[in-house]
C-alpha cells in the first residue's frame, strides 16, 4: 500500500467514523434473543418430512408471533386511514389469511434447514431488523448465502412482534403494500377500491 | 454496430415516447420532465414511481403473452433435454462471455477490487474452466457478480427516473433502459462486424433469454398464483432487488418505508 492510499484510506475511515457516531445503529439483544426463539421453535416443523406438518405449524408460529394487525394497516399505504370501520373489519381476518398462505409458501422453501440468528440493526429503539442465515446449508444450495432478515416491532409496552420478513433485502409487506394500493387505486380508490381488494383477497384466500 | 445501437436506442425512444403519449392530457414533453423531476423528489421509501403505469401494463401484458406462448415452453423443453449440470456449465458459459462488460462497469465505478475478482475470475475460467463451462474460480473463493451500465450511471449519480417497463426486455427504469444501450455498446461481440459475429450475439441472446426463464418457471408461476396484482407485485420484486444490486450488496435498512406509524390506531383499541 503507498502513502497516498494509507492516508486516503485512513481519511475514509474517520469520515466513516464520524457517522457511525452521529447515528449510533446498535444491535439489539432483546429482539435476537426473540427471534431465535421463534427459529428454534420453527425447526421441528420445517425439518419435517411431511408438507401438512411444515404448513400447521408455520401457520401456528405466525398466529402467535406476527403482528398482524400492524402489517394488514401497512400494507394499504395511505388508504389504511380512508378505511370505513366495517371495511377493516371484513379486511383485517382476511388479510390475516392471505400473509399467512404466503409465510407458508415462503418458508417452506427453506424446509429441512435451520436457520440462526447472525445479528441485528435497530432503525430505532422500535423498529429493529434481525438477520439469519441457514446452518449448515446443503451443498450447492441457492439459499446457502442467502440472509433472512425479520422485522421486529417493539410497542409501547415492550412487547415484540415480527412485523415483516424479507431474503436479501426482498420485504414481503413492502411487496403487499405495491400490490394493495395498486389495486385500490386502479379501482377507483376508497371507498370502491378498498372494497375490490376485500372481493379480491376473499377470492384468493378461497382457493 | 452502429446500426444495432441505433436500432435499440430507437426501440428505447420509441418507447419512452410511447409512455409519454401516455400522459399527453397532461401536455406532452412539459408533462414528461414534471414526471422526471417528481422520480427525484420521491420519498415515499419502498415505493415505486410508476407514472407510466398504463403504458407499462400493455407492455407487460405483450411480453407476459410471449413469456407464456414461447419463453415457458422453451424453457420446459429446454429443461426435459438437458441434465442439470449441463444447464449449470451453460449459465456458467454465458456469465463467462458477459465478463468484459462486468470489468469495463466495475472499472466506470471504480470497484478496483471487484474489477480484479472479474479480471480473475475470466481468466481462471476460461482456461481451467474450459472456456467457461465451469466455475473453479467460485470454488476457489471469487464468487462472480453482476454489474451493467445502468447501476454504474446510479453509482454516478444520475436517478433512476420513474419505472419503465420496455418490450422484451422487461422491467426497467428510465436509467436502466439507457444502461442497457450502453452495455451492448460496450459488448465486445458487438464491435465484431461479421456475419459469424451477428449470428453469435443472436444465439447468445437466444440462449440467455433460456438459461435465464429456465431457473424461474416454477417462482414466477408461484408468484402470479400468489398475488392479486402480479404486475405490481413484480414491479415491486423487481425494484427492491435492483436497489440492492447497485448497492452491491450492501444493505442500508434506513431506507425501508416506517412500519410503525399507525400508532394512533393502538389508542382505538
Amino acid at each position: 500500500m503507498s502513502a497516498m492510499t494509507k492516508v486516503k484510506s485512513i481519511a475514509v475511515a474517520l469520515f466513516a467514523g464520524s457517522f457511525l457516531a452521529v447515528s449510533p445503529a446498535i444491535a439489539d439483544d432483546e429482539a435476537e434473543q426473540f427471534i431465535q426463539a421463534v427459529l428454534d421453535e420453527a425447526e421441528p416443523y420445517l425439518t419435517s418430512e411431511e408438507e401438512q406438518i411444515q404448513f400447521d405449524g408455520i401457520k401456528q408460529l405466525v398466529d402467535k408471533y406476527v403482528d398482524m394487525r400492524r402489517v394488514g394497516l401497512f400494507t394499504l399505504g395511505q388508504y389504511a386511514r380512508q378505511m370505513t370501520p366495517e371495511q377493516k373489519e371484513t379486511y383485517l381476518p382476511l388479510f390475516k389469511d392471505y400473509a399467512t398462505q404466503i409465510y407458508q409458501n415462503s418458508l417452506s422453501n427453506y424446509a429441512g434447514e435451520r436457520l440462526t440468528v447472525t445479528g441485528s440493526i435497530d432503525r430505532s429503539e422500535r423498529d429493529i431488523i434481525v438477520n439469519s442465515k441457514i446452518v449448515n446449508p446443503q451443498p450447492g444450495s441457492q439459499l446457502a448465502d442467502m440472509v433472512v432478515h425479520w422485522r421486529v416491532y417493539r410497542d409501547r409496552d415492550g412487547n415484540l412482534g415480527v412485523v415483516d420478513a424479507g431474503a436479501d433485502n426482498i420485504w414481503l409487506a413492502i411487496e403487499q403494500r405495491s400490490q394493495f394500493t395498486s389495486v385500490i387505486a386502479n379501482n377507483g380508490g376508497p371507498p370502491a377500491g378498498i372494497n375490490a381488494l376485500i372481493d379480491q383477497l376473499k377470492k384468493q384466500t378461497s382457493e | 454496430m452502429k446500426k444495432l445501437i441505433w436500432t435499440i436506442t430507437g426501440l428505447f425512444a420509441l418507447s419512452t415516447g410511447a409512455a409519454q403519449a401516455q400522459i399527453s392530457d397532461a401536455g406532452g414533453a412539459d408533462a414528461f420532465a414534471e414526471d422526471l423531476k417528481n422520480a427525484n423528489a420521491q420519498v415515499d421509501a419502498g415505493a415505486v414511481y410508476d407514472p407510466w403505469e398504463g403504458f407499462n401494463r400493455k407492455m407487460f401484458s405483450v411480453n407476459n403473452a410471449i413469456d407464456k406462448a414461447v419463453l415457458v415452453p422453451a424453457a420446459k423443453g429446454y429443461r426435459a433435454v438437458t441434465h442439470k449440470k449441463q444447464r449449470k456449465g451453460l449459465r456458467n458459459l454465458l456469465a463467462n462471455a458477459r465478463t468484459p462488460v462486468i470489468l469495463i462497469n466495475d472499472i466506470l465505478q471504480g470497484e478496483f477490487k471487484r474489477a480484479g475478482q472479474t479480471a480473475g475470475r475470466f481468466a481462471i475460467n476460461t482456461t481451467i474452466g474450459f472456456g467457461g463451462m465451469g466455475d473453479p474460480a467460485e470454488r476457489i473463493g471469487v464468487p462472480q457478480h453482476a454489474e451493467d451500465f445502468g447501476q454504474t450511471l446510479a453509482v454516478w449519480g444520475v436517478n433512476s427516473g420513474p419505472y419503465l417497463y420496455l418490450p422484451l426486455f422487461g422491467p426497467s427504469s428510465v436509467r436502466g433502459g439507457f444502461g442497457a444501450v450502453g452495455d451492448i455498446a460496450m459488448d465486445p461481440l458487438t464491435w465484431i462486424r461479421t456475419d459469424a459475429a451477428a449470428l453469435t450475439r443472436y444465439s447468445r441472446a437466444g440462449s440467455t433469454a433460456l438459461a435465464l426463464r429456465e431457473p424461474l418457471i416454477e417462482p414466477l408461476a408461484d408468484i402470479e398464483a400468489n398475488s392479486l396484482d402480479y404486475y405490481a407485485s413484480l414491479r415491486s420484486f423487481y425494484w427492491q432487488s435492483r436497489t440492492r444490486e447497485i448497492a452491491n450488496g450492501r444493505t442500508n435498512f434506513d431506507d425501508l418505508p416506517d412500519i410503525g406509524d399507525f400508532e394512533e390506531f393502538d389508542e382505538l383499541e
